[in-house]
Parts: C-alpha cells; structure tokens; sequence
C-alpha cells in the first residue's frame, strides 16, 4: 500500500467526518435521522459550482455554508419544532421526502448532466509528500476537515454554548429545567449541521464529479457511519467516518468487488456486537 | 417451607453498586413486604429476582433449584410473574384482548373471577390506553396473577394511586396471594400500607438489607426507625 | 409510545358489555371472519374485470405494475402495522427473486413455473437469512440494518465479479421462450391484460394470508410485542420468534411480487435492489396508509399511475417527495387510514346518539 493510496483514503474519511459530525449532531439534539443530509451536501456542491464559475472557489467555500445554514433553519423551523412531539422514525420519513424534494429541485435547476469545477488555482498541481507526488487540493481538503474536528470538538468542550448542546443532547427536558432554551440551541445546531453538509459538499465539488447522484450515494455511507459510530456521538462519527474513507479506500486495492461491502459488513458486524454503536450511550 | 428464595444478591450498573448482599425467602400464601427510601435498590432488588437485571453475585432459587441465569421467560413459564412500577400494559389493546392473550399462554383457569375481584368487568371491551390510570394500574396487576403463578413480584402496584384506590390494591394483593396460595413479594413506597398488609417485611437501605422479620418486628427495630421510619412508625 | 403511522388503536367489532356477552362476542368475531372474506373475495372478483375496463394496453401495462409494485408495498405495509417496523431492505427479497427467475431460466435452463417456485424460495431464504441478523432490533436500528443489508445486496449486484449472473448495471435479458408459466406462453406473459389475472389473484391471496395472520392470535401476539415487547417477555412469550415468523412471512410476498416482476418484464436490473426502489415502496405504503391492509395496495396502484402522469418532465420524485411530506405531517394515517378513521368517526357518533352507552365508573384520577 502506498501513501497515496491512504491519502485518498483519509481525503475520503475527511469528507465524511464533516458531514456525519453534522448528522450526529442533530441526531443528538433532536434524535431525528436526517435523510435529507445526503441532498444537502449536494446542494452544496451545486451552489460551489454556481459560486465559483461566477466569483470564485473561495467565495464558494463561504457561500455555500451560509445558504446551506439557511436551509437548515426552515428545516428546522418548518419541520423540526412542529414535528418534536412526532415519533422519530416519522419526522425521519418526511426528511426522507424532504431529500426527494431538494433533489429534484437541484436537477430542475443545475440539469441533469455531470459539471466539474476547478480547483482554485494555485492548487491545481502537486505537492510533494514524503517523496511522492500527491494533488494539492486534496491536501488542502484534508488540512480543513481535521482543521474543523480540532475546532468543533473544542467548541463542543470549552464554550457556553457547547455546554448547552452537549447538555441539550444529553437530555431535553432536564435541559429545558435547567433553564437552555432547547429551540435554540437546536436551531443552532441544525444550521452547523447543515452548513458542515454545505462545506462538505464544496470541498467535494473539485474532487468527486458534481451530479445528481451524489447525494444518495453518499448519504448511505454516512448513515452507516453514524449508526457505526453511534447515534449522536459527534468524536465517534468523526472517528468511525475517517476509519471507513480509509478502510474503503484502501480496500479498494486489495478487492475492488468487496471494498464496497464494508461499510455495510462493518455496520452489521458493530451493531450486532454493540447495538448501541461504538461510542453511544442510548439505543 | 419456602419456595422462592434469593440469596447473597448483588447487582451492579457499572462502578455502581445498586444492591449489596441481600436475602430474601417467600413462602406461598405470605406477602412479604419490601420497604425503603427512594434509591435503595427496591426495583433493582425485583429486577434481579424476576431476571429483568443481571445479578452480579448472589444465586436465585425456586423450588430449591437455581434459576439464576434463567430467562424472564422461562420464569414465567414456570410460575414466577411480575408487574411493573411503571405501568406496562398493552396500550392499545382491549383489556379483554390481553387478559385473554396472557391467559392462553400460562393456562389460567378462572379469569373471570380474576377479572371479578380486580373489578374489571365494566372494562373489559375497553381500549386500554383509553381506560382510568387506576385501572390500567389493575391490569397491570392482572397480566401478572394470571395463570396461577407461584411467586409474583410486585414493584409498587400503588404508585400513582390515590389512598382509597390504593388501600383497595393492597387489599386485593392479600386476598388473592391467600386464596391462590401464591407467595408474594411487594415492593411499595407507602410504608403503613405494607406494615397493614405483609406478613413479613424487610427494609432495604442504600442496597442493602436494614431490617428484616415481623411487621412488629421490624417496628420496632430502633435502626429502621432512626434511619428511616422516623415519626411515622 | 403513540403510533401516528401505523395509524389508530383497532376498535374491536364486539360491543362492550360484561360476562355474559362474551359469546355474542365470539360470534361477532366469527362473523368478522366471514365478511372479510367475504370482501376480499368480492374484491378479487371484481378485479377480474380490470383489462376489460382498461382500454389502452399501455394503462393496463401501468395498473399491472402498481399491483406488482403492490407486493412489495404490502410486505412492508404488513411488518409497520404489526410490528411498527419499517424496512428499506424489502428490496433484497423482491429483487433477489427476480434475479432467481433471471439466472434460473438463463443459467439452469428451468422452465417459467419452475423458476418462478425456486425464486420465491430463494428470496423467503434470503428474508429468513436476514431476519435473523435485524429481527432483535427495533425502530431506527432495524431500519438502518434492513437498509445497510439491503444496499450490500445492491452493491454486491453491480460489481465485476457478480457480472456472469447478474450482468451488473447491464441487467439480464430473460428469455421465456422455453416454457410456460401456469400455461402461459412468453407472449402471454408480457401481455399486460392477460398476465393481470394471475398477479391480480396472487396479490388478493397474499393479501388475504396477510389479514389472516394479522387476525389470528399469532397477530395478537405480534400486537403485543409492538406495543410492549418487554411485558410480553415477562407475560411467559417468546418475542423473537413471531418477529421473525412475520419478518419472513412478509419476505415472502415481496418475493410472489419480484418473481411475478421478473416473468412480465422479461428484464431485471439492479435498479430492482436499489435504495430507490424501497424508497418508493415506502412511499406508497405511507400514502396509501400502513395502518390499513389495503392501504399500501391503493398506495402503490395510485404511485404507479401519478408516476405515469407527472413523470414526463421527470418530476416524479418532487411530486412523491411531496406527497410523502404532506402525509406524514398533515395526514398521519395515510388516505385510506385517514378515510377509515373518518367512517368510523360518523359510525360511532351515530352509535352514540341513539343510545346510551354503559359508561365505566368514574375514577378521580386520569391517566398521568
């Protein structure tokens, strides 16, 4: 195996860290398993495309997050809060429609074909790792997913409001006594969420082909990766979703056929052994 | 001559330990009372009894055999029932719909005068999670004395209750553990209910065993009424 | 736990009263056997007459696949309502059987009938094979294990290795010139109006195993473990057992359902497995109503022919995807739950008027 290879993979785990750390969260907070995660993140792939022919890629890498945030408040507002008092596997199913919309919406107005996008200039080429040549952009993608985790896990840990959500996540309704306003904090939280999504997506555009399968393809490994990492756990889906990008990746080399089903053999074989998943506390 | 016994009994949640080194013997037609404040291991104590909780150390015997390691299942098969502190019914069955069900399963042979002495009839076509929450706590009670168990271990089947429904509840408990020979164990919370109703009693404090023996016994223990029954007793 | 989606509690056809009625009450639930039999055989009659009605070949090509697509609806239709499990991995039984019936006739040379047999068996196998591995688990887990065990199979469709006999993302030509299936030629088989009968039969048979094993005390029990799988185990049942009875008694149809697919079409393709396919299935189910035994088949019938009529600009998924939202926020139930639940409203407040209903003895305490 070289070192290439397990570029590509943690290039890979870096995309999916991002966007099951968001799925995590909502998870956590409003216990609902977004299905629209997938059309999100491909939403943001989109709006870069859009941003970056237009202005730039790094205007698309704000952009892009700040409309997908956008869009995680209605989902929020519009769908979440009312739906609160739902049984969770409902409000799952209506993301489920809601993924259904958003993609087609995206088709209706990007098209069907696949688009490309750039990456910035200046990152086009190589670098230099460890003797072997390696595209730079994907270090830089690389560089801003573990840039991201440091950050968000330490936002989690130190700041006011991180208390707030991992307390909120913890448990709503001492929460709600202890006096966190819980439509806040998860309003927040499911702007980052899909924000990180939208990110996610933007950092994807240059790397992976933008198209109208994306959304899907991806929001399964990162169910997987959620569930794997347990529900709700954001360093456990940070860390179960590196593993996979890696796994799968190099995999990859060894058995082209088999790779693909190890996402899946490894969420059986977890939730067999730990229903809970790896890092959760609740079923 | 006792015919359900637990001996030595530990359960653990982790590093906590719920309940330490407890025994406990029932005998058929006896109700033996189980008291204690909030937090001192009266639920854990039935769920390890009933196999709802692992037991750590200790060893559960029924008719002399060990039953430990057996399933809630296989407990019920062979007559050892439970019921629920907080309600577990079949919310959106009819009361005649599940009495009938658990019935089929464990063999009862006079439901209808279960149903007569827990005063279910008028509900009986009643959807369950339609009926009165004192009723519901009935059925409950019910789905646990149907098919003649040995042994029911009862966690609170006052909770909730107001005081006339709850002094008729243990009422029915004595009645019935008498006329159908079934050694009983109640855990409740309402200690001059049990002292009114148990035959014999056991006081549980932070998991482990304070008193235990006659109700004037028990009474009179000066640790359990500086510790716990204060003026009350 | 409130269930919006497998709809209300069931009303019990038995008046209410004390002892004494207990046999009137056997004999109403008797009579129930009868006039849902009854129903169903009505239905299934009148249904005989749909290519007669149906005037175009290509509507009647659109209705059949709604009642093929209607297997796979009822299967997961059957496993919400009993159970209050959803699967998304329904699709590894309805497409594995058609691919049996693909690489049965291609590769082994079986004759229609008999590859149609053999696929059924096969995908029951497959249910049971899986039904083992989700039926522990309940709610968002079982969901995410019959959609993670789906996809595998999806995947392990598409790649190099499986090309010799699922031809990938190329699919498989079947060739049903070799025989018949229940005497019907290739040409039959492919023609809408003359294959309905036997799809049509099948699936008011399916649908009336199901509403039997619903009715029956094994559906009881089932209803017990949904709403209270611990009591249950504390009540002296076995729980995981009767799961896996329903998980793979409802693989089954999804089976009937995929092998039937396979014979019409003459052509499988992984499409058939995909996460897609049980999206839409379980799209139909919602809106057509999982509470309700005909919900999911008037689900996948009306999926298939809005499919028909809005799909031209390809919009088929913002059309289901809103549908689907609606439902699920404004309609728990679905349209027929919400149309039973509404009868039943009119009935009882009728049943009301008229005479005085005995009333239990008030308590001064509700429910907390």
């Amino acid at each position: 195996m070289d070192l290439t290879q397990l570029l590509n993979g943690i290039a890979l785990g870096s995309l999916l860290m991002i966007l099951s750390s968001g799925l995590a969260m909502i998870y956590g907070l409003r216990g609902v398993t977004n299905f629209a995660h997938g059309a999100l993140y491909m939403a943001g792939a989109y709006i870069a495309y859009s941003v970056a022919q237009q202005v730039s890629f790094w205007a698309a890498l704000i952009a892009a997050p700040l409309v997908l945030a956008a869009l995680g408040a209605v989902l929020e507002l519009v769908f979440f809060r009312r739906l609160q008092h739902r049984n969770h596997i409902e409000v799952g199913l209506v993301t489920f429609g809601l993924a259904m919309i958003i993609e087609r919406v995206i088709v209706i107005i990007w098209g069907e074909r696949t688009l490309s996008v750039d990456a910035p200039p200046g990152l086009t080429g190589t670098t230099s790792v460890l003797g072997s040549d390696y595209p730079s952009y994907r270090l830089l993608v690389i560089g801003i997913a573990l840039a991201l985790a440091v950050g968000l896990v330490y936002w989690l840990r130190k700041s006011r409001v991180g208390l707030h959500i991992r307390a909120a996540s913890h448990d709503v309704e001492t929460s709600a006594i202890l006096g966190i306003n819980v439509d806040r904090v998860s309003l927040l939280v499911v702007c980052i969420g899909a924000a990180l999504a939208g990110l996610a997506g933007t950092l994807a555009a240059p790397y992976v082909s933008v198209h109208p399968a994306m959304g899907v393809a991806i929001l399964i490994q990162v169910l997987i990766v959620v569930v794997i990492g347990g529900a709700g756990s954001i360093g456990g889906a940070m860390l179960a979703g590196m593993a996979l990008g890696i796994l799968q990746t190099v995999g990859a080399i060894w058995a082209p056929s088999l790779s693909v089903l190890i996402p899946y053999a490894a969420l059986v074989v977890v939730l067999l052994w730990r229903p809970q998943g790896l890092a959760g506390k609740r079923a | 001559m006792t015919i359900f016994e637990g001996r030595g009994l530990s359960v653990r949640y982790g590093a906590v330990k719920a309940l330490t080194n407890v025994d406990i013997a029932l005998e058929p037609g006896l109700v033996h009372g189980v008291i204690g404040p909030n937090g001192a291991g009266k639920s854990t104590f039935i769920d390890g009894l009933s196999g709802r909780a692992r037991v750590s150390s200790g060893v559960v015997t029924f008719n002399g055999e060990d039953i430990t390691a057996r399933s809630p299942r296989w407990r019920r098969r062979h007559g050892i029932a439970r019921s629920f502190q907080r309600t577990s019914v079949f919310n959106s069955m009819t009361v005649r719909h599940q009495l009938e069900m658990v019935a089929e399963r464990n063999g009862e042979s006079d439901l209808a005068s279960l149903v007569d002495t827990l005063g279910l009839a008028p509900v009986m076509d009643r959807v369950c999670s339609e009926i009165a929450y004192g009723t519901q706590r009935s059925v409950d009670l019910a789905l646990a004395l149907i098919g003649d168990p040995k042994v029911v271990l009862l966690d609170e089947p006052c909770a909730g209750l107001v005081q006339d429904e709850s002094v008729r509840m243990l009422q029915h408990v004595r009645d019935i553990c008498r006329e159908r020979e079934v050694a009983a164990l109640l855990v409740e919370h309402d200690v001059e209910g049990v002292f009114r109703t148990c035959d014999r009693i056991t006081v549980l404090n932070l998991g482990e065993v304070l008193a235990s023996g006659e109700p004037a016994e028990v009474r009179s223990n000066p640790a359990v009424v500086q510790a716990y029954l204060g003026s009350a007793a | 736990m409130t269930d919006n989606l497998t709809g209300a509690p069931e009303l019990t056809i038995t008046p209410g009263g004390s002892d004494s009625q207990t046999r009137l009450g056997t004999i109403a639930r008797h009579r129930h056997w009868l006039v849902g039999g009854g129903i169903i055989a009505v239905i299934t009659l009148l249904g005989l007459a749909v290519p007669y009605l149906v005037s175009s070949k290509f509507n009647m090509g659109l209705v059949l696949d709604g009642v093929i697509l209607a297997f796979l609806a009822l299967s997961i239709g059957f496993l919400a309502r009993h159970l209050g499990l959803i699967s998304l991995g329904h699709t590894a039984f309805f497409g594995g059987a058609a691919y049996t019936v693909g690489i049965g006739i291609g590769r082994w040379s079986m004759t229609p009938t008999v590859a149609f047999v053999v696929a059924v068996v096969v995908g029951t196998l497959l249910a049971l094979i899986m039904g083992v591995l989700v039926v522990r688990s309940t709610g968002m887990t079982f969901l995410m294990l019959t959609l993670a065990l789906g996809q595998a199979l999806y995947q392990f469709s598409t790649q190099r290795i499986a090309i010799p006999w699922t031809g990938a993302h190329d699919g498989l030509q079947i060739d049903l010139s070799g025989g018949t299936f229940l005497g019907l030629t290739q040409k039959s088989m492919m023609n809408a109006a003359l294959f309905w009968p036997v799809a049509w039969v099948l699936l008011m048979v399916c649908a009336l195993w199901l509403w039997i094993t619903g009715r029956s005390r094994f559906g009881t029990v089932l209803e017990g473990i949904r709403e209270n799988e611990e009591r249950m185990r504390f009540s002296g049942f076995n729980t995981d057992l009767p799961r896996l009875i329903a998980f793979v008694v409802s693989g089954c149809v999804a089976s009937i359902g995929g092998a039937l697919f396979a014979l019409n079409a003459a052509y499988v393709s992984p499409e058939l497995l995909s996460f897609t396919k049980a999206g839409d299935a379980l799209t139909a189910a919602i809106v057509g109503g999982l509470g309700v035994l005909a919900g999911p088949i008037f689900g996948a019938i009306v999926y298939v022919l809005a499919q028909s009529r809005f799909n031209t600009s390809g919009n088929l998924h913002l059309y289901t995807g809103i549908a689907l939202v609606l439902v699920l926020m404004f309609l728990p139930g679905g349209i027929l739950g919400s149309l039973e639940k509404w009868v039943r409203g009119r009935l009882s407040r009728r049943r009301q008027a008229t005479p005085p209903s005995t009333s239990e003895p008030s308590s001064p305490e509700d429910q907390s």
